[in-house]
Parts: structure tokens; sequence; C-alpha cells
């Protein structure tokens, strides 16, 4: 037994539950007790508070930088995997190139450039702007649509035996890349019971060299001069090839004459 | 022995007021006396066996083919039970007999119908017995700290309702004005424990969630249970044991309150840092990350509160055994809280996962922090039971060391042996088997610090079997670990 008590035992003195007589004689322990803690009131260190901010600061950057934007099946805390992608292949065209269809990118060119003077149905307005839909310019060949797109067309012309003369169509070529007028081609020849062949940013691109020296707007009479034919290098199905927008669109700067 | 300026002389007998407050306390201490015994009693029982255990479990490890034929004392068989034994037996039993020792103290009021509440912890160790036999024969649901099977779990709740409703009913007929720190700290463990089990069984077993949600309830539950069971038991004790036993108020009431907030918000969310590329949402993982940054909040407010309390009375922890553990593990929150925050940052967790860190964070938090705690007061709450004092200062001393050691070891050996092990795990030029090779001498360096940890808990057995059987001194003064000297006395 490892008795060593290093305080003098006192047992004399000693009090024991074991042989108690009086409650009062015998709790030692409570006797020689502090009272019961109590609590001061000091107030906030100034350095404490700053711990604080500091720890919100951090944690709240935390969340914002680790957090994958807070989707549910964000599994990489830096965002979602396909973001970062999109910016860099979409090149200058845009971010949704890589997946939506010629067909529809060329309906957002539409929406923004076309549609205001042909109308969303296509179908122009009547002694003012000429129809798209069904009009033997946009549903023939590629080459002459492709023409009016990038030079615009002035004079009266007559479309679907319709005369129209009023108004001016502005060239395209200074504004929209190879790429866009290929999709806007591609989807106004498509769409509104339209069936012509789609048209490609290279098939553009050739014939925009073709056209640089050129700086008015056609007539009619030059349209109609042209064979209603394909362009060259055309015929790849709709939405077939993918395109390669970066290569499209660096020749896209018309040398000005 | 929890004061020390106190009393080499008889204490002066009989100032009136003086003397209902302690007539008040000796009632109120014997009113808790048997079932506050019978939980410490059965937890130093689970602590030896789940010691042992422990040791087997770490031998196991480097030691492979130590039970080779026996199915019964299998790893996968003992750790669970080692892990379910310190949890459930040693930590819930101990910290429950504390707790409602502090509570009946703070309320003012005797514990009234004693029995039934030691009838609750009987309930309560059959069904951790059960439990045990039951992982023994391979019937555990395998998911960590629930490996109970079910029927067990429905006895540990109905046993936990008994004793807890009882802490409750105690703060229902407080006497006095004032809630004092610890009985929040208290009152809010004795709730969260009920929500805890009851979510974590509902989800994992009754309407159990599908796929890798299991994984996350899991980690969920048990780090809630370390903090807000554990951890706010742990917490409420050293609110109450530093200001009682140096006689000095709390440093500040706004600390506290700002502390006891904070922790209850913070310490709650940061269950998911343990599953760091996981396939879950990164935002949870991140939330639990943020959350974990945020302790940083209670962690300052509570270590500052508690170190201005002990300001300028730092010499005391030289005699007072309940001091010297209470401040250790006060401390231990504070390192346990920081190497919290460090392991759980991503590029960090990224390396430590699935290695040695993961179970020398849980030691630091169980034991460090908890377990140390935990004897503190139970140096001074068992001589009041017993009418005892300590019976050797030499065993206490010796006991403190061995745990103080044993624990850093521990936590040395799995912090270095776990890191390298994670940056040998990421090199993936190395075969698997060369990240075991590195980890094994830190291993080895485990099982010693486990064999200085197993002689403190025999020896803290030992001395409190002395003190159960009343063979502790007969004294008027407690057992100072170091003789106080006269002079030096009444300045403190």
């Amino acid at each position: 037994m490892n008795d060593e008590p290093k305080m003098s035992p006192r047992t004399g003195q000693g009090m024991d539950y074991g042989e108690q007589s009086d409650v009062q004689q015998v709790h030692a322990a409570v006797r020689r007790e502090k009272r019961e803690p109590r609590v001061g009131a000091e107030p906030l260190s100034i350095w404490l508070i700053a711990i604080y901010g500091l720890a919100i600061f951090f944690g709240g950057a935390y969340l914002g930088r680790f957090s994958g934007n807070f989707t549910s099946g964000g599994l990489d805390p830096m965002g979602s995997p396909p973001a970062p992608k999109k910016a860099v292949a979409g090149g200058p065209a845009g971010g949704e190139q890589v997946e939506l269809s010629p067909h529809d990118r060329g309906k957002k060119v539409f929406a923004a450039n076309c549609q205001t003077c042909h109308q969303a149905n296509g179908l122009g307005v009547a002694g003012q702007y000429p129809p798209l839909a069904g009009s033997e310019f946009t549903t023939g060949g590629s080459r002459r649509p492709a023409m009016i797109v990038l030079k615009g067309l002035q004079g009266p012309v007559t479309v679907k035996g319709q005369q129209f003369g009023t108004a001016v169509m502005q060239p395209w070529d200074k504004t929209l890349t190879d790429q866009k007028i290929a999709d806007v081609l591609t989807y106004e020849r498509s769409e509104w019971g339209n069936n012509a062949s789609p048209v490609t940013p290279e098939q553009i691109a050739a014939l925009r060299k073709e056209l640089a020296s050129r700086t008015e707007s056609f007539t009619e009479h030059d349209i109609l001069a042209v064979p209603d034919e394909d362009l060259p290098g055309g015929s790849a199905p709709a939405g077939g090839a993918p395109p390669k927008p970066g290569e499209a669109a660096k020749p896209a700067a018309p040398p000005k004459p | 022995m929890n004061t020390t300026g106190i009393p080499l002389k008889e204490p002066a007998v009989s100032v009136a007021a003086g003397d209902t407050e302690q007539l008040e306390r000796a009632y109120i201490d014997a009113s808790t006396r048997i079932p506050v015994l019978l939980f410490y009693t059965s937890a130093v029982a689970w602590l030896i066996l789940g010691t042992v255990l422990a040791m087997l479990v770490s031998f196991g490890l480097h030691w492979p083919d130590l039970f080779g034929g026996m199915g019964l004392l299998t790893w996968g068989r003992l750790r669970p039970v080692h892990m379910n034994m310190m949890v459930y037996g040693w930590g819930s039993m101990a910290g429950m007999g504390t707790a409602v020792w502090l509570m009946a103290r703070l309320c003012r009021t005797t514990l009234r119908f004693p029995l039934l509440l030691a009838a609750g912890g009987a309930f309560w160790n059959l069904g951790v017995l059960i439990g045990v036999c039951a992982i023994l024969l391979g019937d555990s649901t395998g998911f960590q700290w629930l490996e109970f099977p079910r029927y067990v779990a429905v006895i540990l709740f109905v046993a936990y309702t008994l004793m807890a409703s009882w802490a409750v009913l105690m703060f229902r007929h407080r006497r006095g004005d004032q809630i004092y720190i610890t009985q929040w700290f208290l009152l809010g463990a004795f709730l969260w424990f009920p929500w805890l089990y009851a979510a974590g069984q509902l989800m994992l077993f009754v309407v159990p969630l599908q796929g890798v949600l299991q994984a996350a309830i899991t980690w969920w539950y048990a780090n809630n249970l370390l903090f807000l069971w554990f951890g706010a038991i742990a917490l409420g004790t050293a609110y109450y044991m530093i200001p009682k036993v140096i006689g000095r108020p709390v440093y500040s009431y706004h600390l506290a309150t700002i502390g006891f907030w904070t922790y209850a918000l913070f310490s709650s969310w940061t269950g998911m840092t343990r599953l760091v590329d996981g396939p879950f949402p990164a935002w949870m993982i991140t939330a639990s990350i943020a959350a974990t940054i945020l302790t940083m909040i209670p962690v300052a407010t509570i270590g500052l509160n508690h170190h201005l309390t002990m300001q300028g009375y730092f010499p005391l922890l030289r005699y007072s055994p309940t001091l010297r553990f209470t401040v250790f593990g006060a401390m231990s929150y504070t390192v346990f809280s920081l190497i919290g925050l460090l392991i759980s940052l991503r590029s960090v967790a990224r390396y430590v996962d699935f290695t040695q860190v993961s179970i020398a964070y849980s030691h630091l938090g169980l034991y460090a922090f908890f377990t140390m705690t935990i004897f503190g007061s139970m140096y001074y709450i068992v001589p009041r039971l017993v009418g005892r004092e300590w019976r050797s200062a030499s065993l206490i001393k010796l006991h403190f060391w061995a745990s103080a050691y044993g624990i850093g070891l521990m936590t040395l050996m799995l912090l270095a042996g776990g890191f390298l092990q994670g940056a040998d795990m990421q090199n993936p030029a190395l075969p698997f088997s060369e990240s075991i090779q590195t980890v094994l001498p830190y291993l080895r360096g485990r099982s010693i610090s486990g064999i200085l940890l197993t002689v403190a808990h025999f020896i803290f057995a030992y001395h409190f079997g002395l003190m159960l059987l009343g063979l502790g001194r007969t004294s008027t003064v407690p057992t100072f670990l170091n003789p106080v000297e006269a002079e030096t006395s009444g300045g403190h």
C-alpha cells in the first residue's frame, strides 16, 4: 500500500463520512471549499474582435473560393468543369458555339441583325422589305444570298413576283465574321419551310476574298448576272464537320482597295 | 486537494451564513453519491477494458498474427469494440457522472430519487455490454461509433432518457437566480446528445439514406458527438473547476457568452472536413472547412477566458491535481482545435486523408481534451462522495505524467507518421506497401505511448478502487501534489 501522505494527515482531528455523527462536523472537503464560481464582467478586448474579423473574413473567402458554385453536382471545388473549357474553345465568336448547331447559332445572329426588317417569320414587310421564306434568292444556290449579305443590296428588286424598291440592305462584311454569316445563311436557307444546302465559313471566306475589291452594294442586275449556283467547297451536310472557329475567323478582315 | 492556499490549519468553524451554504452542499453531495459513484465505477471499468483492447489494437497493427486464428479477436472487431467502450462506456458514463454532480451543485438542489438515476445508469451499462458482445460476435452495423446493433440503440436511448431527464428536472427546480456558464454547456449537452443519437440512428438504420450520404451522416454524427456531447461537458467542467479551485471569478461573462454560442453554432458544422475530395458536392465540404475556420472564434474566446482567469494563479498547478488535469484539458482544447483547422484545409487534408492523422486528431479530442478534464473533475468530486482524501500524491502524479506523456507521444507519433504516410500515398511512383513501411516505426512508437497510458489508467483505477473501498486518507486537508510551504500558502 503506497501510503505516503505529503501533508501531516492529522488523523487525530480527522473527519470521515464513515464515522460521522453530525453532518456539519463531517464534510471537511465541503467546508474548506471555496464558494461556487462567479462570473466577472470584463469587456471584450479589441484584439479578440480583430481575431473574430479575421476568422469571418477567411472563412467567407474560403467558402467563396472553393464552393464549386454551390451546385449540387459540382464535385470540383474550383467550379464546374465545362465553364473554363467553353471560354477557351469559343474564341472571339462567343461562348455558345461549342454546344449549338449552326442552325441555332444562325437563329441568334438572325434575331440580332436581320429580324428588324425581314421579321421573325421571314416574310419581310410588304412593299418595303423582301421576304426570305420561299424567296428564290434565299433558296437557290448559296452564292447569290451570300453576295447580298456580304455586300448589301440597293435599288429595286423583285422577289416572289413582288416589287420592292424603297429600302436598302446594308453590307455586313465589316460587321459579321465568316462564321456568323455562314450560320445565318444556313439558318435562313433551312427555316420557314426553306430547304437549301448549308453554308460553311470557309465558303464565305473564299467569297469574301473574291469580292474584296468591291466597295459599293450590289444591284438586282449584278446579282442576276452571276449564275444561280452553290459556292464552291460546300455540300457538307448541315452541322456535319465541326467548324473551326479559330481558323475561320482569322481572315475575316476585308482588305480595302 | 481542491484548494491550495487553504487549510493547513483547521477550517474556521461557523460563520452563520457560510454554515448553511456548507450544509446545503453536504446534503447535495450526499444525494448524488450513489448514482455518481455508480457512473464513475462503471466508467473506470470500461476505461480499463477499453485500454487493454486499445493495446491489442495498436500491437495488432505491427504484429498482425498476434491473434491469427481467433475470429473473435480479429482487428476489425477489436477496434470498434475499443472505440465503443471508450465512447459509450468510459466517456459517456464519466461525463454523465460529472455532469450530474455539477448540475446538482449549481442548481442548488438535492437529487431526488437518486436510485432511479442509478437504474438508468445500470441500464445504460447493460446496453453497452450487450453491444460490445454483439460486435465481438460479428453483429456490427459497420458505421463508425454507431456499430452497436439496433436493439442496443433502443436500450441506450431509453437509459439515456431516464438519466438526462433527471438532470433537466434538476435544472427545472433550480434555486437562485443565476445560471452559471457550466449549466449552459451541460444543459446543451444533455439536449444535444439525444438529438444526435436519434438523428444518426434514424438516417442510417430506420429510414436509411442511400449511397455516399451515409458516410456524410456517419462523420456528422461522430464529429458532433465529439464536440457537442464530450466537448460541451468538458468545457462546462473546466468553467466550473478552474474558478472553483483558485477561488476567483471567471474573467468575463461576455467572453463566456460569445464562446458558448459560437461553439454551439460553428463546431456542429465541421463534420464533413474528413471527406475532402470525396464524392460530395464541393460546397458541402467547403462549408464545413469554413465553419472550422470560424471555430477559431470560440477557441480564442474560451481559451482567453480560461487563461485570464488563471492568470497569476499558475503556480497552483504545482499543488492541485484537479487544477493540473483540468488546465491540461483546457489547453488541449486549443491545440486540438488548431490541429483540426490545419488538417481540414483542402491542401493539407488531401495529404492526410486515410492516414494515421485522423486517429491522432480524435485522440486529441477525446483524450487530451475530454478525458483529462474529466480526470480532473473526478479528483475533485470523488473525495466529496466517499468522505476520504486521495491516498497518495505520488499515485496522482504518476497518473498525470503517464497520461500527459502518453497522449503527447501518441499525438506526435501519429501526426508525424500520418504526414509521411500521406506523402508516400500521394507519390504514384511508390507502391502502396512502401507507405506502410514508412509508417510502421511510428506505429511501434504509438504502442509505447499506449503502454504509458495503460500504466496511467491502471494506477488511476487502483487509486479509485481504494477510495471506493473506504481506504482513502481520513484528513481535513486535501491531497496536494507537492507539499505546501506554510508561508507561501497564505498568498494563494
